[in-house]
């Protein structure tokens, strides 16, 4: 099945190039954008500001601790670590925290934590152990019987939660920068290039 | 109101008085002050300082808490704002909450504010492309509204003086939908639009040009943009969020900093315009009361001539509000037009397409800007059975088909790997909307503002001409993609989508020759107080197709003008 990329991540995808402006950092960047005026500028407070891990705590009002190493878990089974970091290392557990505590309603929060338990009865209904015991074969086993039955709240969980992950893991440091080239000052748009070389 | 003493009166008075900090309200305080006026600037919202004030503009997707997403606390809070396509993470501080100024809804309409300095032009989509012969000659032409009282040729100057200052990328194009200008370098078509504009250009004989977007960036700056303290575009497309480039013009980066350089302007944040003072016995304006947007207290300045610049909504709201004994029914408004006759332009459709060629190429970089499709439909006679016609934005972008159907290692090595698909191309309409005497703004009877003004009751709908002209968008470019050998062509209408979110509103102090049917002459003076100007989007008489602001900042430097040359005639 050929799924086509949703549209927010079409401009992190875009192939890039290197030369030019490379604006990685920040510190760079501000650097750079002092040259563009001419020097005129005064560093405002915000410039030093960010950093990737400021982004701070998660409530876990709506999923408990126990229940956050279940996620870990699944979201490391949907990108798992290879010779470059998987969805746990990453964080993105902690970002579907955030997103499914601020930005869903009642309904699907109750949904998603129905889906954490789910999950780990289904994994010791089929292994005999707890979710997070299970090794990787297995978890992906269960996930995927999940994803693939045909209870409406099952597929809901599963889907949202692999949608977050992919959303989560694209828009990553990492990812962005060592996988994707990013570049948030590209300087230049070029029309037409050949692809590949 | 008591006065303290004489020198509280002279504090308190100005040559000219500009109300409102936005697109318009920064061109006024430029010209005015630019010519030697001392000049205050009142801006009902907080101030906001170029790149100091721009808290997101160099955050990383990443440094979102929720990658752009907004809470849903808040867009629960705030339904009719975030219906906007940029009440986003990255830029809701420059939004106006719903609850913070509340309005009443005759008709559904979404309104859609940015009050604080600058106002919207820190969030504007900034395409700027000219109106036309045709497009002043319309009212006329076909009957509706009223004559403008301008024709191109009275604005082609200043087109041309506010393009070289604001900065405006674009090719010389040479059609006469939309007259060329004073252009920076333009951006690229990618191949598949200079396709369907080469077929288009062939299948319908040369009349249907598809062109580069002509929009405010500095692709290649000149001395003067350097001089106002701005650079190069850096193409990020992160605009709404403010600049720090200066790499798209705004009031805040351009035309305000530049007016306070004169040493003539004093810019007056959180000021809410309450009502335009008239004076009976001098007939004319002599200033504006102001309410202090924090504590309430109100206080009166003082100025020979007075520019209205609040944005289209809020100037009907002042002048509706501005009753004496002499305009018991709202400034200027003897012959009962005020507030009537609103427009706006219809954004509520768009159409997309997927094309199978070209499929070794791809773009690369990223671009602020698309293309676009001027109005072909009635431009030089009438040939539907709807008046007028609709300009269209186009734009296009490789799409890429990995399969994400698996999870697991497959799934990663498919996420960032990159298998192109088709070309996808997307059009989005901007149909010109006929003003009316039923579409209209008026005070609500009861209900007060936080500063104690009557709400604004807005009544304004699409009618049957918008609708028949959404059918032609659908068949036109459905037919003109489908010859240029575009597939799965898809039409998207959304008729539930209210007016108001092309945030293009326009009229209510419409222009015109005549006092009986309009409410200002030909130099955007009241026809009765010739000494108050209105040059935002209140003052348009039709809204042709073209992204108004541009024409806004024209019309605003031609009135500033004639303003200062009649006040040293002493005709003011």
């Amino acid at each position: 099945m050929v799924k086509i990329l949703p549209a927010y991540l079409y401009l992190y995808t875009q192939k890039l190039q290197i030369n030019l402006i490379l604006i990685m950092q920040r510190r760079s960047a501000i650097k750079n954008l002092t040259l563009a005026v001419g020097g005129l500028v005064s560093l405002p407070a915000w410039a030093s500001r960010w950093t990737p891990d400021s982004i701070g705590k998660v409530s876990t009002s709506v999923v408990s601790e126990d229940n956050q190493m279940i996620l870990a878990e699944i979201v490391e089974t949907i990108i798992p670590e290879t010779s470059t970091p998987g969805a746990k290392s990453l964080k993105v557990n902690q970002f579907i925290m955030r997103m499914v505590n601020d930005c869903y309603g009642e309904p699907v929060q109750s949904n998603f934590k129905k889906g954490l338990t789910l999950i780990d009865d289904l994994a010791k209904q089929s292994y005999g152990k707890a979710f997070t015991s299970c090794d990787a074969v297995q978890k992906a086993d269960v996930f995927n019987k999940m994803r693939k039955s045909d209870d409406t709240s099952a597929k809901q969980f599963t889907n949202m939660l692999k949608n977050l992950t992919v959303q989560g893991y694209m828009n990553s440091e990492y990812v962005l920068v060592n996988l994707l080239n990013y570049n948030m000052a590209p300087g230049f748009y070029h029309g037409c290039v050949p692809i590949g070389k | 109101m008591s006065f303290l003493n004489i020198d509280s009166v002279k504090n308190r008075t100005f040559d000219a008085i500009v109300v409102g900090s936005g697109i318009s309200g920064g061109w006024a305080a430029k010209e005015l002050t630019d010519k030697g006026l001392r000049t205050l600037v009142l801006e009902r919202g907080r101030d906001v300082k170029h790149i100091t004030d721009y808290p997101t503009t160099m955050m990383n997707p990443w440094e979102f808490e929720h990658l752009g997403q907004l809470p849903k606390a808040i867009k629960d809070a705030n339904p009719i704002v975030s219906r906007c396509y940029a009440f986003n993470e990255d830029a809701a501080h420059f939004f106006v909450k719903d609850a913070e100024h509340p309005y009443v809804q005759e008709k559904p309409f979404d309104w859609i504010r940015g009050y604080q300095v600058g106002g919207k032009s820190l969030m504007w989509a900034r395409g700027t492309q000219r109106w036309s012969e045709q497009d002043f000659d319309g009212p006329a032409r076909d009957g509706f509204a009223v004559d403008w009282p301008i024709r191109y040729a009275d604005l082609a100057p200043w087109y041309s003086h506010v393009e070289k200052f604001a900065g405006i990328s674009g090719n010389r194009d040479g059609i006469p939908q939309l007259p060329d200008g004073e252009f920076l370098p333009p951006h690229e078509m990618s191949c598949v639009e200079k396709h369907f504009s080469e077929q288009t250009a062939k299948h319908y004989n040369n009349t249907r040009p598809i062109i580069i977007g002509r929009c405010a960036h500095l692709t290649k700056p000149q001395p003067i943009h350097y001089q106002q303290g701005r650079g190069q575009c850096q193409n990020r497309s992160l605009c709404q969020r403010g600049c720090p480039y200066g790499g798209y013009f705004s009031s805040n980066s351009s035309t305000l900093p530049w007016a306070q350089k004169s040493g003539k302007m004093t810019l007056q944040p959180d000021s809410v315009v309450h009502s335009i003072i008239f004076d009976e016995k001098k007939n004319k304006a002599t200033g504006v009361r102001v309410i202090d947007a924090h504590t309430n207290q109100m206080t009166e300045y003082y100025a020979k001539i007075i520019f209205l610049n609040a944005a289209t909504m809020n100037t009907n709201l002042i002048l509706l509000n501005s009753k004496s004994h002499r305009f018991p029914t709202g400034f200027g408004n003897d012959n009962g037009l005020l507030g009537k006759y609103l427009a706006f332009h219809n954004f509520r459709t768009t159409i997309s397409a997927e094309y199978e060629g070209f499929l070794d190429s791809t773009s690369e970089g990223i671009r602020p800007n698309s293309s676009y499709i001027p109005r072909f439909r009635n431009f030089f006679k009438q040939e539907t059975d709807f008046l007028r016609g609709y300009a269209a934005g186009f734009g296009s972008t490789r799409m890429l088909d990995n399969d994400l159907s698996g999870i697991g290692e497959d799934l990663k090595t498919n996420l960032t790997a990159k298998k192109y698909g088709n070309w996808r191309v997307g059009s989005h309409m901007m149909g010109e909307t006929i003003p009316k005497e039923s579409n209209y703004v008026t005070l609500d009877s009861n209900l007060k503002d936080p500063w104690g003004i009557p709400q604004l009751k807005i009544s304004v709908s699409y009618d049957d001409n918008d609708e028949k002209m959404i059918v032609d968008f659908h068949e036109q470019m459905t037919e003109m993609l489908t010859k240029a050998g575009f597939k799965n062509v898809k039409t998207h209408d959304v008729p539930s989508k209210a007016p108001g979110l092309d945030i293009h509103e326009m009229g209510g102090v419409r222009m015109g020759k005549d006092p009986k049917t309009s409410m200002l002459n030909k130099w955007n003076q009241f026809h009765n107080c010739k000494n108050v100007f209105v040059t935002d989007g209140a003052c348009m008489t039709s809204t042709s197709t073209q992204n108004p602001s541009l024409t806004f900042m024209a019309i605003t430097a031609r009135a500033a003008d004639h303003a200062v040359k009649e006040l040293r005639k002493g005709n003011l």
